[in-house]
This record gives structure tokens, sequence and C-alpha cells, in this order.
């Protein structure tokens, strides 16, 4: 086990390595680079564009330079732990993702609580029920949610909320909240706002979780020992508590490793949306500008939690169900 | 010799009510500050003589909620502030503003007087060393101007001689006039020649303490001092809440954020005509929401004012909830020369079409052969109006004859007019053949941002077709889109017609000349121009050599009716040559307003430059009824 963790470990560098590459070709992918988006934009709303800024920014960002050479100062940056300058905030890169992460894992964690939970019920239930009307009904809600795009749903909540419970339009809390200290009445607000985003990231997410759950547990309950603790006569439900559920419980671990990047990334749509200050919207709104060092840093970071997510997932499987055992991983 | 004083008057105005320290007031926030013994009283703050608006007497107090989309955008607190050395007034004349005075002789001379004691906001005094550091230390050091000083201060590569006659006196002169120089000083983007020295001193290598200095540039992870500099000094961007301002309002809080908080600054220059300091209002707090959202934001009432991301297609949606959440929806007049415009681009690589697109019959046939009244009652309910891309009807230089030559609807004459190019051979469908046999299909491209610029293709598309041209519409996204255009590789661009619409004699008329690279009808020659002779194409069209010559002459001209003259002569060879095609110009501008928001004009034109969108209207005079 141990030498398998290592191994694992070990893999990881050359995938960065590659992941970085690809990361790199694909924000330089489109034409021009940030400074060149800068003056479009401001020429676009006939502002005059200081050319000494523009050149002292090209000059000391290394803009003048070979893309293979900008590829190699930031690798040797990002190791250092130098993610790179943002353009767009004038800041260091790595005083930009502090400060959002820790809304972004409110809302994340909320979300894969309201996955897990929801999933985990209903899966459940209709996995006794087959072909029942609640089956039905549930199945029906379930595509519901992965086919309603997920940016519409976000409006017609959005405008509900505003309608219904006069909910301020957009944003993770009211507006006065935003610079305040934390206090009772700000954790409210956020509540408030919350469950949009939850329930509008979270449908998609829900509705393959209780095919899966659905599907494995109808597996199970068909099995011998179930028969047999059936016959002799254990309560239903203890029964179904105590084993075939524990056997069906593999795709919330096995996961783990895509749901986290998935809800992190998968978000920023939404984020754009409700306008909420979260990561994804600042990574949509990086690569839009092309504020590289941002966005490949962000990108990264992503492509890290994907990484380690699956290494963690793999590690929980094995210590959940005894009969998936690795040594085979090492050896091969 | 043309001399033009203006100190006297204004200084004699300014005076009578300095004399009296009594006679000042202030917000009662900030006598609250003053009594607690954190700033000096009023009189102490206010420079002698402070500016005399003629307004007022308003109400202190309350907090303006704005929206904007980006982080970025708190640029616009620096335009609305509008606290320039020079500004526009409501009839668009050069008025000291900063400044107590201001001579200008023959557009080569200009000396600025200070007024004494002003401040910045954090106290400091704001002096002639103020431009000196600027001009010596910035401007001409390679560090943190690798081009050297800004264009604007460069006649045919001339740079200024910079004189400091004292503390409150300064002089720039050229041996050949510089009549971009005022109104660049006036406009939404001011080139700030003047920067808190005190402050910036800390990061400059000639005056900071060399260890500090390494240790701040190790800390903020700098390349140098220059970036280092480069980055504390965003007069413009106000983007460093340390950085001290003159406007009247400065940000507390450090991008990125989600809110912006503008504090009163205490020691702006302005008072009403009782001597109350302005602003009235408090604090402005600047919301991020997407562009998208703010329409919903504005109609859910959670806006006080706001016209950036309100446009005439969210004017009815507005309208809707106006008495529920108690706003009004005002609509202003815009500058722009045309709202919509059609760049034929006369650089295109393809030879053929080159020789097409640089008749100027074809460019006309193109122009008749649009429908504009239908345009302006199908896409603008009526409100717009058919036009050329040239200057509007409240400009002075407005002639009924630029805005409508070639711009009736006419497709015999465009028909007649592309037969006699000898385009008559057409293939089944109806579409002509160019000489070497290919059809005459145009791909028109946009920047892919409005779907209002697709819906009037779509119209055009009709009308062209009746005279034999098929246009394909592709939208693109910005950057592709004008790298296209410079390339020669788009055939023809939709975009707005000029900016400034509201143009007087004494405004540059760059934007009817080729003078820049992102006039899309002629890319090449305003490179040329832009970057002297060193990439893009020479002129190479005798209308456009003209042009370009007339412009060289506004240049130099030494009075008011020469530059008309010259103004009127490049707006007629616009007109007589259509090389961009205009369609309807003079649309609406919605401003919401919250109905307890006063001095906001109900009548107004919303423009960038001149005008910096609401700064001309002076937001610091803005107050809440009931705060």
């Amino acid at each position: 086990m141990f030498r398998y963790i290592i191994h694992r470990l070990l893999l990881m560098i050359p995938t960065l390595l590659a992941v970085s590459a690809i990361v790199f070709i694909i924000i330089q992918l489109p034409p021009g680079d940030y400074l060149e988006t800068l003056i479009a934009e401001m020429a676009s709303r006939g502002e005059a564009v200081d050319q000494n800024q523009i050149e002292a920014l090209r000059r000391a960002y290394g803009l003048d330079k070979t893309p293979v050479e900008q590829y190699f100062s930031w690798l040797f940056g990002l190791l250092q732990g130098d993610f790179g300058w943002s353009f767009e905030h004038n800041r260091p890169v790595s005083e930009l993702i502090g400060q959002r992460i820790l809304l972004t894992f409110v809302v994340t964690f909320s979300t894969i609580a309201f996955i897990w939970i929801v999933s985990f019920v209903i899966g459940t239930y209709v996995a006794t029920r087959q072909y029942s009307v609640s089956d039905h009904v549930a199945t029906l809600i379930g595509y519901l949610g992965l086919a309603t795009p997920n940016f519409l749903l976000a409006l017609v909540l959005m405008y509900l909320a505003n309608q219904w419970f006069d909910t301020s339009i957009g944003g993770i809390m009211d507006d006065q909240y935003r610079n305040a200290p934390w206090s009772l009445d700000k954790m409210l607000s956020v509540l408030e706002h919350l469950w949009i985003p939850v329930i509008v990231i979270g449908t998609s997410g829900t509705a393959g979780m209780i095919r899966r759950l659905r599907a494995n547990l109808l597996d199970e309950l068909q099995k011998q020992y179930v028969v047999t603790g059936r016959a002799k006569g254990l309560a239903p439900r203890k029964l179904l508590w105590k084993y075939p559920l524990r056997m069906a419980l593999n795709p919330f671990i096995a996961d783990i490793g895509s749901i986290l990047p998935e809800v992190i990334s998968g978000s920023a749509v939404v984020a754009v949306v409700l306008n909420l200050d979260i990561t994804g919207r600042m990574l949509l709104d990086a690569l839009r500008a092309q504020d590289m060092f941002l966005a490949g840093s962000f990108l990264m970071f992503l492509a890290l939690l994907v990484v380690i997510g699956t290494l963690l997932s793999d590690l929980a499987l094995a210590a959940l169900d005894p009969r998936i055992r690795l040594s085979g991983g090492t050896t091969r | 010799m043309r001399l033009k004083i203006i100190a006297p008057i204004i200084a004699a105005l300014a005076l009578t009510p300095a004399t009296a320290a009594a006679d000042f007031a202030e917000s009662p926030m900030l006598a609250a500050e003053v009594k607690e013994g954190y700033l000096p009283p009023v009189d102490q703050r206010l420079p002698r003589p402070p500016r005399v608006i003629d307004t007022g007497p308003g109400v202190y107090g309350g907090d303006l909620r704005i929206a904007m989309a980006r982080a970025r955008d708190t640029r616009l607190m620096t335009v609305y502030g509008y606290a320039r050395l020079v500004g526009y007034d409501g009839g668009y004349n050069l008025v000291p503003d900063i400044l107590e005075s201001f001579e200008t002789v023959d557009d080569k001379i200009f000396t600025f007087k200070l007024r004494k004691d002003h401040k910045w906001s954090d106290g400091h005094p704001f002096t002639t060393e103020d431009f000196r550091y600027w001009w010596e230390e910035m401007a001409n050091n390679s560090d943190l101007s690798p081009l050297g000083p800004p264009v604007l201060l460069k006649v045919e590569g001339e740079v200024p001689k910079v004189e400091i006659l004292d503390a409150q006196t300064i002089r720039f002169s050229w041996s050949k006039p510089n009549p971009f120089f005022l109104p660049a000083l006036a406009g939404p983007r001011p080139p700030f020649i003047y920067r808190p020295a005190h402050y910036l001193k800390q990061f400059h290598k000639k005056y900071a303490d060399p260890a500090e200095l390494e240790a701040f540039i190790k800390k903020r992870r700098m390349r140098g001092w220059g970036p280092l500099h480069n980055s504390q000094d965003n007069l413009y961007d106000m983007d460093n809440p340390a950085l001290p301002t003159l406007q009247p309002w400065f940000n507390t809080i450090r991008p990125p954020a989600q809110q912006f908080v503008f504090m009163r600054n205490p020691y702006f220059h302005r008072v009403d005509k009782a001597g109350n300091q302005l602003p009235y209002i408090d604090r402005v707090l600047m919301n991020i929401s997407d562009g998208k959202l703010i329409p919903a934001k504005a109609s859910a009432g959670e806006i006080d004012l706001q016209a950036r991301n309100l446009f005439m297609s969210h004017f009815t949606f507005l309208k809707q909830s106006e008495e529920k959440e108690g706003f009004k929806t005002l609509l202003w007049d815009t500058s722009l020369g045309a709202r919509i415009a059609l760049y034929p681009n006369l650089h295109i690589a393809d030879p053929g079409w080159r020789e097409v697109f640089r008749n100027r019959d074809f460019r006309h046939a193109l122009s008749l052969a649009i429908d504009r009244e239908e345009i302006n009652e199908v896409i603008y309910f009526g409100l717009a109006q058919p036009s050329n891309n040239t200057v509007l009807p409240q400009s002075p230089l407005f002639r009924e004859e630029f805005q409508t030559k070639w711009a009736a609807f006419d497709l015999d004459r465009a028909n007649a007019l592309l037969d006699g190019m000898g385009l008559e051979k057409r293939d089944k469908d109806g579409v002509r053949l160019l000489p070497d046999g290919r059809r005459l299909e145009i791909v028109v491209e946009t920047a892919g941002e409005e779907t209002e610029q697709t819906d009037v293709l779509e119209l055009v598309h009709d009308s062209w077709l009746d005279i034999g041209v098929k246009i394909f519409t592709r939208p693109s996204q910005r950057e592709v889109f004008r790298n296209r255009v410079f390339a020669g590789e788009t055939m023809m661009g939709v975009w707005f017609g000029a900016n400034n619409g509201i143009v007087t004699a004494n405004m540059s008329p760059e934007e009817f000349v080729p003078t820049r690279q992102d006039q899309y009808q002629w890319p090449k020659w305003g490179q040329y121009y832009q970057t002297e002779g060193q990439a893009g194409d020479a002129i190479d069209m005798p209308a456009a050599q003209e042009l370009f010559d007339l412009f060289r002459r506004w240049q130099s001209a030494s009075s008011q009716a020469e530059r008309t003259e010259f103004w009127e002569r490049i707006l007629q060879i616009n007109a007589d040559e259509t090389f961009t095609i205009g369609v309807v110009c003079c649309t609406k501008q919605p401003v919401v307003v919250m109905q307890n928001l006063k001095g906001v004009p109900e009548k107004a034109i919303y423009a960038w430059d001149p005008g910096a969108h609401f700064g001309i209207y002076l937001p610091d005079t803005f107050y809440f009824e009931r705060p």
C-alpha cells in the first residue's frame, strides 16, 4: 500500500508537467495577449491608451519574448511558488486566489452535501420501489435537473427569489454586507442567497448520482445474501441499512476525484450569472481577458485538485471495500 | 498675437466668499471628525479661492449606489468625479477647475496658476512640485516611461519647455501650436501631468531609501522599481487606496473586490454658491456585477444612478418597475456620430475587391440601398434618425447635407451606379458578378457583442440583395475582428460611428481623418500616422490625402474661423466620399435615477469625450432629498 502511494505521487509529477504545457498552449491560442485585449477594450470606448504604461508592462512581464521563453519563466516561477502577475487586477496572482477560496469552499461543500443527501435519500427510496409511481416521478425530476441548462435555472430562481422573498439580485450576500465584518446578519444573508447556486449546481450532479446508486442497489438487492437475510427474518429496514446499502455506496466515494474540480469549474457559468464572488467566475474573467498567469495558475490548481481527488478516492475505496485491492497497480 | 486672460474674472468671482471663513460649511460627517480633532476645520482645508459652483444649497449625506461590470471599472469614478486642471462647463467652454486660472498664447504657451493652499486628499499641499516630479522624474525617466513623454505633449516630435515660475505657477511652451493640449486635459481620461510627489517618492529610485525600496519590491513580488512605481501610481484607475487624489471621492478598497467604497475627499476644492463644501453625498458604493445583471439590479431598485450597461432594449423593462421601486428612467441624447456604421475596408488584401471598395460609386450605391427609415422603425422604435456617420445636429459644424448626402433610399440610382461601374453581369440568383467572374458576395464581420448589429444587418441584407449584392454576417470576437481588419482579411466591418458627434471647431477632427489604426475603413493609413511611418501604408488616395492635409492645417491654424473652414471641408469630403456608411444616429441612452436623488438633469447628453458621461454634470452637486 505504501509503495502504491509513493508510486502514485511520483506519477503526479509528469502528469502535472504535461498539464502545465497544455494549459499554457491553450491560453496562448487566441490571437494577441492581455495588453492587446486591454487596448482593444479601451479603444472601443474611445479611451486613449497610455502607450508608456503598455510598453512598460510588456517589458516587465516579458510579453515581448517568445512563447517558449514565457512558458519556462512561468514554470520556474510556479516551482518557486511565484504564480506570476495578474494584469487585470494589478496584483500578484497568489494574493488573488486566496481571497476567493473561503466562499468557494462554502459553496462547493454545500453543493456536495446537497448532492449526497438528496441522491442518497431519493436513490435508496426509488431502488427499493423499482418501477413504482414514485420511482418514475423521481427519475423524471432527475432528468429534468440534468437537462435544464444551469444558467437558465439560475436566472429563473434568482427572479423568483427576488419576487417572492425580495432577495437582492445576484451576489452571495446583500450589497451592504460585502465589506462588513462577519456577523449573524451577514451569515443569514449568505444563507438567503446560498440555496440558489447550491440547487442549480447540485441538480445536474444529483441526477447522475441517483441513477448510479439506484442501479448499484438494485444489483445488490437481488444477491444471495440479501435473499438469505430476508428468509431468515431480518427486519427489512435493518437488512437494507446493514448490508446492500453499504455495498452500493461506491459511487459516492469514487466520485470524489471528479466531483471536486467539477463543482469548482462547472460552477463558473452559474457564478457569472449569479454574480458570485468565487473562483470559477474569476477563472472565466481571466480567460476572457487573456490574463494568462492568473488563468494558468487557476487551471493548474484545478488539475492539482483532480490528481489529489483521484488519489484520495482510490485510497478511500480501498479502505471501504475489501474487494478492491491495489497491489496490482505497483507490479503492472 | 491672441491673448486670453481668464484669471481676473474668475478670481474676482471666487474671492468674495473666500474672504469670510465663517461662510464655509461642511457635511455633518466631517464636522464630527473636526470636533474629534481628526481633521482641521473646513476653512483650513479649502484652497483660496475654492471653485464656486452655481448650485445648491443641497442636502448633505447618504450613499450613492452604482454598479459596474468589472473590478477595473473603479476608473469610472475618476471620469465621474471630473476634477480636471481645466474642464468643460455645461456649454462646452473650457474653464479652470483645479487651476485657479490659465493663460494661453496662440496655443503655444500655456501658463497655469494653481489655487493657493490646495491640498491632496491626505492633506498634503498640492503645488508645482507635483508637476515637476511628473515631468522630470517620471515622463523623462526611461525606467518609468520607455517611450518618453506622452504623444500629446509632443508637437511633431518637439517636447515642451517646462518652467516652474513659483510654487503656484507653471508654464508649458512649444514653438508650434498644440491645440490638443487643453481639450485633452479636460477629457474623460486626462493625461495626469501632475502626481502626488510626496507619496510616490518612496517608490522612486532617486528618492527612496534603497533598503526599504528593495524590501518593498520583494514583498510585492515586482520586477524592479519601475513596475513597482507604476503599480502604485494610477491616478486614473483609482485602484490604490493609498494614492492621494484631487477627485471628490477617493477609493478605500483595494481590488479585486465585489464592492468598492468611495469616501468624500475632505480637501475637495469646490463649494456651492452658499459656501458649502462639495460633494454633498458622503459615500459612493460601487457594486461589481456581471454587466448583464445590471439592468435587472436597476429594475429591482438596487441602484441609485446608472447609465453604463443600460441600453435602449432595456427601456420598456425598466419602465415597468419604475413606480414600484421609486426610480425614473430618463432618456438622454448620445453623442455617437452614428449608432451603427458599416466600414468598407479600403485595405482589403484581395486586389479585385480592393479596386471595387476604392471606387466611390460602389460605396455610394451601397449607402443608397439601405432603407434607413425602415431600420429606424423596426429596431429603434422610430426614436433614432437616419443618418450618415458625421457630426450631430447639436454641433455648430452640422449641416444637413453632411447627414443626408447619399443616404436617401434609392434603389434605381444605386443600380445605375453599379451598372456604370461595369458590374452589370448577374448570375441566375440576381447577384452581380465581379469582372473576374466571382459573385459580389460581401462578408460583413461584427465584433459579436451586440445583437442589435446583426438585427440591422438582417434588414440591410434584404435591400442590398435588390441591387445584386449579397452579404453574409459573421459574428466574431473583438480582438479577432480587429486583427482581421488590420490584416486586410475583413471585407467590411460593423461598429459604432464617430465617438464624438458633438464637436466644435476647436476639437480635433482626427476621427474623420486617417489617424488611427482602429479606424476600420483605412487601418493601414492610420497605423502609418500613429507609428510615424514605421508600419502601415502611406496614403495613396487623393481624397484621403486631402483629408490628412486639412488635418495638418487645422493643427497649425491660428484662428477659430480657419479651424471652422478646415473642419467643414473635412466633413464635406467625408460626405462626398462615403468612406463609412452610417445607418442611424441620435439614439437615446437610458439613465436610471432614484426619485429622491436630486441634481441630475432630465435632458442631457450622455457622451464620453467631451462630457465624461456624468462628469460634466458634476455628480458632486447631486444630493439625496432625504438621505
